[in-house]
């Protein structure tokens, strides 16, 4: 009978094929799922192709881990008789390891070149910005807008303008327009400001002033969450973010802005 | 109950070869003792260096002048003090040469000697405390100066308490040329908290 | 007075407990009256005051100190008669007792006793989320749970039982009698039960147990209500136990190993736990630091944290993450490495294999360490730090996965072409294995600044840590729980119900934590009680998956408890080992050897013709007449 522990050619073929395939499935399977929430941000596209990204790179390591685990475990399983016996006494393989130190070493920093990039790029700013300051405060966002007369006024619904880019001017139609520029500031404890939709968040710090930016590019409304435990109501702390065309925008703004001075 | 299990403990000693555990092989030139008390301070060295980071980032990392106007750190008496704590640490040395030497009188003087430093040094912080004008509640640099000083403080109590077992134990005749552990470990710590003293010094009211 | 009063022992300790209390009170309400503070007698204070003092006293009754104090007086020390060494009856494991094998056990016990308390927290938790809204707890209440609940898991359970683990078969590996310095191994011990007990208890305090999960927040925990300190003062005792047994195990290392057994013949778990206790010795003072501010702030009104206090010296928010993730971070390889060292033990010896490449294995490990230093700043990407720290600590975060991959391709190394004995042990090794590298994987990820922007404090973040600490430490816990039940015990478990623990627990791990990664991305917070309407159905199936995740423990500690009361009798060395704790007898004699073992060749020679580890019984006699006078200083802590 052939012995079990001899790993042919045939072998390694089957199994270099089975990672392929598996890989492949893992890979089409990461794609397909819808992991993230709608994206309303160029933010959210370039972070989601991140994503992407990382998730082709993560499926073949942890397949080849489990692909050789479980092929050990089938083949080199003790079998009947082999109560006593051991097996080769190898103790390393210096070409091996440098290979298994090496390559990891590459992928990882061309992760940490493209992470950097994608960073720079979530962050860049742009000349047309609108600026609103965000006030976190157990357990309620305010948002602090300058209105059309030049005055501040606090609102706790966010509202931010975005020029259609299609005939369609409802929920989902795709935009572009001005960035939000958010200076954010916490009043007691520290939160976390994040719009899941566009990806971006960054915590409120009592005493400094953080910041963020997003480049909204779908109208619609979305969740603004404190992802940062602040106490007992961490939970119900949440507000929104209406991207609306500039027409509403404008309206909006005006409303405000007579409301507070009137 | 007690009793039988004292009892079994003395039947399987003595039917063993052994009437205790064999001797450990010892696989280093340096004494257990030592090791334990340098690596302790290596863990006393980080506890201070906690401390210097919340002392980095409330006087650096915040950008605001040190001390803040209106006031002052007595840098006179502190470096008094740093010199009672430096002689301290000469006087220690002496009382360790001196048991290494069998000098019974030396080691009974520095090592009194030591201990009086040292709770000078005490008197001296906590006279400077109560004089200082301000209070760990009145500001974060406030806190972050009690929180150095004291931490300090702190030590150099611990590190007279070690000393006062030493003492003791000298007074009633211990130690040997061959055998004085028990100063030098004490005196290992000892020098530690003159050299992070010098360090605090420096840092908090010189710098 | 009673005998029993005088002698060291649990009365003594009852008294010494209401002596403690007493002396706090009085203490608080004295320093009170002399500052002329109102009220004169303050409950909070006493508390706070008791909290830190009456453990002492505790210690003091139960005896931890005795030896000590003798020695301190100068009086002669009693003639070493090894009465609190060793356990000849239950009642012995529960007294202060030198021997590394009772301390292991006493370790063991006490960490699973917190894991299972831990565990049912988890299970509330669950409970609570399984429907959108609030089910039977409130904010408050749901806040402590999961801070209880990950504060006893991470300081009462995994750090702490590795290092019961480590106790019992680390002395023994090594070939020395006992640790460096049973005393303080003793006294390690008992200030954990201490830290348990003040963080379980903390739900009795006014206002609930500490709420502001394990990471404790400044300014949030600052604020909170007094349950707070019970966290505060539970970490410094529990981090004093840490640094107190890893300072034994670095000494011991260095200074009690056998003849021949240098350093490039000890086995990995003694490498891992070496490189833990680097760890342990120089980032555990930053939690204390950490914890210390937080109590100055509470009890003492400082101002460490308060940006709007004494405008131009005001305080910094950010400092405390800072401080706190300095710890904490490596505080992931304090409980990582340990469990390093449990899975090359056992695959080895399970492939019948020498560990592929050794001296890599334990260089990774030292690179880990070192490593390990310069991560801290990656959980404070969204924390308003200054912008430009983020890029060096993305690219050192991911170089930390390298040395790491280097340990997992080696374990695959080890088991190719091996004779694979697939008993428990190994069946969790394996587990661990895979698990392990799933939860590494996303660690990159979360590395990968612009991600863990959208991520963190996501539920993301819950199922990366519970794939590390579960799918990694956990199961190389139980791994080694198994792999050394014979030699602690003497008895062997029962295989079947061992690996229907495995796969009830590797099954409905998967199904508990996998579809957190989902619902994180998806924009599902960490650390809150409600949540939108959209997470509801995988919630309900999560909690559902949780709780037979529960229930398999329930397997394993049938088979624990069963199996050391009724299990067949185990042989000194069940599985053909050659590391020097399979040696001698299961368990094995009070001293561990007659005579000090020679070591005269690698750990993990399997396959190897003729290969030797050590030679028992002493190979050569050693000048007993030269060594007496050492043998009580070797004793001494």
């Amino acid at each position: 009978m052939k012995n079990p522990r001899q790993v042919t050619r045939s072998d390694a073929i089957m199994m270099i094929g089975i990672g392929i395939i598996a890989s492949a499935v893992g890979i089409a399977l990461g794609l397909w799922i819808d992991w993230f929430p709608t994206a309303a941000a160029t933010q959210a596209t370039s972070i989601d192709t991140f994503y992407d990204v990382l998730i082709i790179i993560s499926v073949p390591v942890f397949v080849l881990v489990t692909t050789v685990v479980l092929f050990s475990v089938f083949r080199f399983r003790m079998r009947a008789g082999e109560e006593e016996l051991d097996g080769p006494p190898t103790h390393g393989n210096t070409r091996l390891e440098i290979i298994w130190t090496a390559i990891p070493s590459i992928i990882v920093t061309a992760l940490c070149v493209y992470g950097a990039s994608v960073l720079s790029e979530i962050d860049a700013a742009k000349a047309d910005q609108i600026q609103v300051t965000a006030y976190a405060q157990q357990f309620a966002w305010d948002f602090e807008y300058t209105g059309s007369n030049g005055k501040k006024f606090l609102t706790e619904q966010m509202y931010v303008p975005c020029k259609p880019t299609t005939e369609a001017t409802g929920e989902g139609a795709p935009c572009s327009g001005q960035q939000i520029k958010f200076d954010i500031k916490a009043v007691d404890v520290i939160h976390s400001f994040w719009i899941p939709s566009m990806r971006m968040k960054q915590d409120a710090v009592p005493g400094i002033t953080t910041h963020t930016k997003v480049n909204p590019n779908r109208i619609g409304s979305y969740p603004i969450v404190c992802a940062e435990l602040c106490g007992i109501g961490h939970s119900i702390m949440r507000s929104t973010i209406h991207v609306v065309t500039p027409a509403r925008y404008t309206a909006w703004l005006a409303a405000k802005s007579a409301a507070k001075t009137g | 109950m007690e009793a039988a299990s004292i009892g079994t403990a003395d039947a399987g000693h003595d039917h063993g070869e052994h009437h205790g555990p064999p001797v450990a092989h010892h696989s280093s030139t340096v004494e257990a003792q030592t090791l334990g008390m340098l690596l302790f301070i290596v863990s006393e060295i980080m506890v201070f260096g906690g401390f210097f980071t919340a002392y980095f980032f409330i006087r650096v990392v915040n950008g605001n002048p040190w001390p803040a106007s209106g006031e002052e750190l007595p840098q006179i008496i502190a470096g008094f003090n740093t010199a009672v704590l430096l002689s301290s640490s000469v006087t220690m040395h002496w009382a360790l040469e001196s048991a290494k030497h069998g000098n019974r009188r030396g080691m009974k003087l520095g090592m009194l000697a030591t201990l009086l430093l040292g709770a000078t040094f005490l008197t001296v912080q906590i006279n400077e405390y109560v004089h200082l004008g301000f209070a760990p509640y009145d500001s974060a640099q406030a806190s972050i100066f009690y929180g150095l000083t004291g931490l300090h403080g702190a030590h150099v109590f611990i590190g007279l308490t070690l000393l006062l077992f030493a003492t003791v134990r000298v007074f009633k005749g211990h130690f040997t040329p061959d055998e004085h552990q028990g100063i030098e470990v004490p005196g290992i710590y000892w020098h530690f908290v003159d050299v992070m003293w010098v360090i605090v010094y420096l840092s908090v009211y010189i710098l | 007075m009673p005998a029993q009063l005088k002698t060291a022992g649990w009365y003594r300790a009852a008294a010494f407990t209401l002596l403690g209390l007493a002396f706090s009170f009085s203490l608080t309400t004295l320093i009170r009256s002399l500052y002329g503070y109102t009220p004169l007698i303050d409950g909070a204070a006493i508390t706070i005051v008791s909290m830190i003092a009456v453990p002492f006293f505790f210690l003091v009754g139960l005896g931890a100190f005795d030896y000590w104090f003798y020695w301190a007086a100068g009086r002669p020390t009693r003639a070493e008669d090894h009465a609190s060494h060793g356990a000849h009856s239950w009642r012995d494991y529960f007294k202060v007792n030198t021997d590394h094998k009772v301390i292991g056990v006493q370790y063991v016990c006490t960490t699973f006793f917190f894991m299972f308390i831990g565990g049912l927290m988890a299970m509330m938790v669950r409970a609570e989320l399984a429907a959108p809204g609030s089910q039977f707890v409130d904010g408050q209440d749901y806040n402590s749970l999961f801070s209880v609940h990950a504060s006893l898991l991470i300081f009462l359970f995994i750090v702490p039982v590795f290092a019961g683990l480590a106790n019992y078969v680390l002395p023994l590996m090594i070939g020395a009698p006992d640790m460096a310095f049973p005393r303080l191994n003793a006294l390690s011990f008992w200030l954990l039960p201490i830290a348990g007990t003040l963080m379980t208890t903390s739900f009795l305090m006014p206002g609930g147990a500490f709420a502001s999960g394990w990471t404790a927040y400044a300014p949030l925990s600052t604020t909170q209500p007094l349950g707070q300190m019970c966290f505060s003062i539970g970490v410094q005792f529990a981090g004093a136990s840490s640094i107190a047994t890893a300072l034994n195990f670095l000494v011991t290392i260095i200074t009690m190993r056998a003849p021949g057994m240098s350093f490039w013949r000890m086995p990995l778990l003694v490498w891992a736990n070496f490189a833990t206790s680097l760890l342990v010795v120089i980032a555990t003072p930053f939690i204390a630091a950490s914890q210390f501010f937080v109590l100055l702030d509470v009890a003492l009104g400082f101002h460490f944290f308060d940006a709007t206090i004494g405008g131009g010296r005001q305080g910094n928010v950010v400092m405390y993450q800072h401080v706190f993730w300095f710890y904490s971070h490596p505080a992931v390889y304090i409980m990582m490495l340990p469990g390093f060292g449990i899975v090359s033990e056992i695959l080895s010896v399970k492939s019948r294999k020498p560990i592929f490449g050794y001296r890599m294995m334990a260089f990774s490990l030292l690179a880990i360490v070192v490593l390990g230093f310069t991560v801290w700043a990656h959980h404070m990407f969204v924390s308003g730090m200054q912008d430009w720290i983020r890029v060096p600590m993305m690219v050192t975060t991911a170089i930390i996965a390298v040395p790491t991959g280097i340990k997992i391709f080696s374990w695959l190394g080890t088991m190719w072409k091996g004779v694979i004995h697939l008993d428990t042990p190994m069946l969790f090794t394996l587990g661990f294995l895979t698990m392990f590298t799933l939860g590494g994987i996303s660690g990159v990820m979360l590395a990968m600044v612009p991600f863990d922007i959208h991520v963190s404090d996501t539920y993301f973040i819950v199922a990366h840590i519970h794939y590390v600490l579960f799918g990694g430490s956990l199961f190389t816990i139980f791994a080694g729980v198994y792999f050394w039940f014979p030699k602690m015990t003497g008895r062997m478990y029962n295989e079947k119900l061992g690996k229907i623990h495995f796969w009830a627990t590797l099954v409905f791990f998967n199904l508990t934590f996998a579809p957190m990664h989902v619902i994180g991305i998806q924009g599902m917070p960490r650390r809150v009680a409600d949540y939108a309407q959209q997470f509801a159905a995988w919630n309900l199936a999560i909690s559902i998956a949780s709780f037979f995740l529960g229930l398999s423990t329930l397997i394993f500690l049938y088979n624990m408890v069963n199996s050391w009361r009724n299990g067949a009798k185990a042989e000194s060395n069940p599985y053909r080992s050659l590391t020097l704790e399979w040696q001698v007898s299961s368990p094995p004699p009070i001293f561990n050897f007659d005579e000090i073992p020679t070591v005269v060749g690698g750990p993990y020679e399997y396959g190897v013709p003729g290969a030797v580890h050590a030679i028992m019984g002493g190979a050569k006699p050693e000048p007993v007449a030269a060594t007496v006078g050492s043998d009580t200083e070797s004793q001494e802590g």
